[in-house]
């Protein structure tokens, strides 16, 4: 893994996802919390060759703390550089007790929204969320992102039908209404933790 | 807005959280459970979920709208996130905020 891959915050880094995170994420993606996420592989080996197979327009992460703890996981998915668009995708965090009171999903998300803005120079994200997630539904509004339409019956999650509520976010959205929301939060932690030096990306 | 009426609104907000939650995952309601930082019962998602619903029944209340994660949070001393009491009292200062 190079070190340029890896995306750096205040409290978590996204390393970029191997094969041989099979196993932990295999056992995130098998728990309660998953249970409203696109099924997947059903064993170890399954997971580390889904791993293994990631497309070259995907870039898939491991949510790690700051003392090496991996939490979670996330991914941009369907980068489009010609559109410029990608879609956050697979936002799970596997180790509930480790982030409590620390802004892990927030800054997660907001290095992933750095990256696809920033780097790669997308200027929209845009996802689908299924109906009855309504803790989901509310992160991405307060994320920035606007609720564009809904396709209805899309998921079968659970024995029933659900539909799927599509959002997107604008790059100047990001910059104007996400980041300083996000930076919010990420500072105000810091000052609790007495992280010292912490300087907040702009 | 009273800080009675404010206190109200954040353990609404908290019992929708744990509506969402599942039960393994459902959380002790009280005006001192902490929300934020250390012994935090709560992640930064149910956090933000808090936070949504709180926004959005604070502003109803109050018929304008108000903002809980901007820079004036960020400026105070102490998290006003760090539990229900501390939270409701500062719904309370920006409900009584000149405009």
């Amino acid at each position: 893994m190079n070190d340029d891959e890896i995306l750096r915050g205040t409290f978590v880094d996204l390393r970029p996802l191997v094969p041989a995170d099979a196993a932990m994420t295999l056992g995130w993606r098998l728990g309660a919390r998953a249970r409203l996420l696109n099924s997947g592989a059903v064993d170890v080996e399954q997971q580390a060759r889904w791993i293994a197979t990631r497309p070259a327009n995907e870039d898939n992460y491991v949510i790690q703390l700051k003392d090496g703890r991996d939490v979670g996981m996330l991914s941009l998915v369907g980068i489009d550089t010609v559109n410029k668009h990608a879609e956050p995708a697979r936002f799970l965090l596997g180790e509930e007790v480790a982030v409590r009171g620390i802004p892990a999903a927030v800054e997660a998300m907001k290095l992933l929204y750095e990256h696809a803005f920033g780097t790669l120079d997308l200027i929209r994200l845009h996802g689908m969320i299924a109906g009855g997630n309504a803790r989901m539904l509310k992160w991405q509004k307060y994320l920035g992102m606007r609720e564009e339409g809904c396709m209805r019956s899309h998921y079968f999650i659970d024995g029933v039908f659900r539909d799927a509520i599509i959002v997107g976010l604008l790059k100047e959205e990001y910059l104007t209404i996400s980041r300083p929301r996000m930076n919010a939060l990420i500072a105000m932690a810091a000052q609790g933790a007495g992280v010292a030096g912490t300087e907040i990306k702009e | 807005m009273t800080q009675e009426e404010a206190l109200a609104i954040v353990m609404r907000a908290l019992e929708t959280l744990n509506s969402e939650l599942d039960a393994s995952e459902q959380i002790d309601i009280a005006p001192d459970t902490k929300l934020f930082g250390a012994d935090s019962v709560i992640d930064s998602l149910s956090l933000v979920s808090v936070i949504v619903d709180v926004e959005g029944d604070a502003s109803d209340a109050l018929g304008f709208p108000i903002s809980l994660s901007d820079e004036r949070a960020m400026a105070l001393e102490d998290s006003p996130f760090s539990t229900p009491t501390t939270l409701a009292a500062y719904v309370v200062d920006l409900a009584n905020e000149p405009r």
